[in-house]
C-alpha cells in the first residue's frame, strides 16, 4: 500500500521538478552567512510544498476516477489521503535538508559559530532548522490540498494558497503578525538564538493543521 | 436485488433538468439502458451510484432508501464502470487493481484470487504487469470493468464497457457480464444497440430526461413490426429525396443496386416490401418515429 501510493502521488516529474527547484534556489539565492540559509529556504520551500500536495486528492477528480472512490469507505479514504499526504511531505522534507547541503556547497557560506560570534553551531542551526520546516511544509502542503479539494482544482487550491503566502511572508506581514506570522522562522531575530518567541508562529501552523486535519473528512465527503 | 425509482428528477444548477419525473424498476439480471447523448442515463447512473443527490423522488435498493445515513450501506454493494476514466497510469495492472481491491476492503488474497478470475475471463492475464498507461483504450476499459467487479457488488452499473473493444472482446465482456448477472442486477448502459440484444431481456429508453419505453426487448420489436421496409432506388439522388421523407436506418449497394433500409409509420406509396425488425431498428422508430 505505501509503495503504491508513492508511485501514485509521487511520479518521476514530480520529484524531478522539485529537486531542480531545490537545486535552482540553493544556486541564485544568495546568502553570505549560514544562519542564513533556513531564512532563504522556508517561504520558497512552502511555495514548492503548495504545489507539491495540490493534486493529492484532485488527481482522483480529474481523472474521474473520484466517482468510484465515492463508494469506498471513507475511512480507508482518508487513510489513503493521509498516506500519500505523508510520504509527499517526507520527501519535501528530505529535498529541504538536502538543499540545506547544497547552500553549503554552492556558496560557501561564513560561519559565526567559528569565529566566535555566535552560540549556535552549524548542527544545531540545522536541528532547529528540520522541525521548523517540517511544520512549515506540512501546514502549506495540507492548505493547499485543503483548498484545491475544496474547490475541486488544484489551480485554485495553489492559488488561494499564494494570496496567503504573498500576505504573511511581507514585511505587513513581519508587522502585523510578529511571533505569530506562518513565516516566523524566517523573521526571527537570528542575532539572539536563545530567543524562541517564533515557535508561537510554528504552533500556530500546528494547530491551523489539525484543525483542517479535521475538516478534511467533511470536505471530501461533500466534494466527493 | 431490485432497485425503484419513484417520481425521480434531477436538476443542475443551471435550471437544466436532466432526469424528469420519472418512476422504473429495475429487476434481477441485465438491465440495458438505451438513449440518445444527452438522454439523462449518465445522470440517471450518477444518481444511482450515490455520486449526485437527487432533486426530489426516491430510490431504494431492495428496500433500503437512498439517503445520507444509508450511503454507506448502499455504496458498499454497488460497483461502478464510468464513461470516462483514467485508472492510475503509473502503476501495472496487477497493482491497480490490487490497490482499488484493498480501497474497496476486499481482503487482500481473496482480492488477487478475484483479480486472477476476472484478469483471465477479460483475456488480461498477459498484460497484467503492463503499465496502464501502456495499454490501448479497449484495454483499460477491460480493466475498469474489473474494478467494478472486485467487491462483487450486487448492483453493477456499467456505462458504455464496450467501447473501443473489438467483436470479439465485445462478445467475452458480454457473456462476462450475463454470467454475472445470475442472482444480481446489472445495469448497462451503450449505445451499441446489439450488445444490448445479446444481453438483456429488459431494457428502457430514455429521451430528455424521461423514459420513452420500458420492458422487454421483443415487446419494443414488436412494436416496431410493419413499420420497416426495404427499397432499391436507382440512384444517389433518389436516395437523398427518400432520405428526406423516411427515416432510412441502412443504405448498401446489392447487386449494383442501391437499397435502402427505412423506417415509415405508414406504408409508403413506393414499391417496396416488409423486412425483419431488429432493435436498432425498433429504437429508432420509437424515438425518431413514435417519439
Amino acid at each position: 500500500m505505501i509503495m503504491t501510493e508513492g508511485k501514485i502521488s509521487l511520479p518521476a516529474y514530480k520529484l524531478a521538478y522539485a529537486f531542480c527547484f531545490v537545486v535552482i534556489l540553493s544556486l541564485i539565492r544568495g546568502i553570505s552567512f549560514s544562519f542564513e540559509i533556513g531564512i532563504a529556504m522556508e517561504a520558497p520551500m512552502a511555495a514548492l510544498a503548495m504545489a507539491f500536495c495540490a493534486d493529492t486528492y484532485t488527481q482522483e477528480i480529474t481523472s474521474k476516477r473520484s466517482e468510484i472512490h465515492r463508494l469506498y469507505p471513507m475511512k480507508r479514504r482518508l487513510a489513503s489521503i493521509g498516506l500519500r499526504m505523508v510520504l509527499q511531505e517526507i520527501v519535501l522534507l528530505a529535498l529541504s535538508a538536502v538543499g540545506y547541503g547544497m547552500f553549503y556547497g554552492f556558496q560557501h557560506p561564513q560561519y559565526l559559530y567559528i569565529a566566535g560570534q555566535s552560540t549556535e553551531s552549524e548542527f544545531q542551526m540545522f536541528l532547529i532548522f528540520l522541525p521548523a520546516m517540517a511544520v512549515t511544509l506540512w501546514f502549506w502542503g495540507i492548505l493547499s490540498n485543503l483548498l484545491a479539494c475544496l474547490f475541486r482544482n488544484m489551480w485554485v487550491g495553489i492559488g488561494c494558497g499564494i494570496v496567503l503566502w504573498l500576505v504573511t511572508n511581507s514585511t505587513l506581514g513581519e508587522k502585523l503578525l510578529g511571533n505569530w506570522n506562518l513565516f516566523s522562522y524566517t523573521f526571527r531575530n537570528v542575532m539572539d538564538p536563545q530567543s524562541f518567541g517564533w515557535l508561537y508562529g510554528k504552533v500556530l501552523c500546528l494547530l491551523l493543521c489539525a484543525a483542517m486535519t479535521l475538516m478534511t473528512p467533511k470536505i471530501i465527503k461533500k466534494r466527493g | 436485488m431490485s432497485i425503484k425509482i419513484k417520481d425521480l428528477t434531477v436538476t443542475f444548477k443551471n435550471k437544466v433538468t436532466a432526469i424528469n419525473h420519472t418512476y422504473l424498476e429495475i429487476p434481477n439480471g441485465v438491465f440495458g439502458l438505451l438513449g440518445e447523448n444527452g438522454a439523462g442515463k449518465t445522470t440517471l447512473m450518477r444518481v444511482l451510484t450515490t455520486v449526485l443527490a437527487p432533486t426530489s423522488g426516491t430510490i431504494s435498493m431492495d428496500g433500503i432508501l437512498y439517503c445520507e445515513e444509508n450511503y454507506p450501506k448502499i455504496q458498499r454493494q454497488i460497483g461502478y464502470l464510468p464513461q470516462e476514466i483514467d485508472l492510475y497510469p503509473g502503476l501495472t495492472v496487477q497493482e491497480c487493481l490490487e490497490y482499488m481491491g484493498d480501497l474497496a476492503g476486499v481482503p487482500k488474497e481473496e482480492c488477487r484470487k478475484r483479480i486472477r478470475y476476472y484478469l483471465e475471463k477479460t483475456s488480461l492475464t498477459e498484460h497484467r504487469k503492463k503499465k496502464m498507461r501502456q495499454l490501448s483504450g479497449g484495454m483499460k476499459r477491460r480493466v475498469g470493468l474489473v474494478q467494478a467487479l472486485l467487491n462483487e457488488p450486487e448492483f453493477l452499473i456499467v456505462d458504455e464497457p464496450t467501447t473501443g473493444l473489438d467483436p470479439e472482446e465485445r462478445i467475452r465482456i458480454r457473456n462476462l457480464l450475463v454470467d454475472f448477472s445470475e442472482n444480481r442486477t446489472v445495469l448497462f448502459s451503450t449505445h451499441v444497440v446489439e450488445d444490448l440484444a445479446a444481453t438483456c431481456n429488459q431494457l428502457a429508453v430514455m429521451k430528455k430526461g424521461k423514459f420513452i419505453y420500458t420492458g422487454s426487448m421483443t415487446e419494443l420489436v414488436e412494436q416496431a413490426q410493419g413499420h420497416v421496409w426495404y427499397c432499391k432506388v436507382a440512384d444517389e439522388s433518389e436516395a437523398r429525396k427518400m432520405e428526406q421523407k423516411y427515416h432510412v436506418s441502412a443504405k448498401q449497394f446489392v447487386n449494383g443496386e442501391l437499397q435502402l433500409k427505412f423506417i415509415s409509420p405508414f406504408r409508403p406509396e413506393i414499391e417496396c416490401r416488409p423486412c425483419e425488425v431488429t432493435l436498432e431498428d425498433a429504437y429508432i422508430y420509437l424515438s425518431n418515429i413514435r417519439n
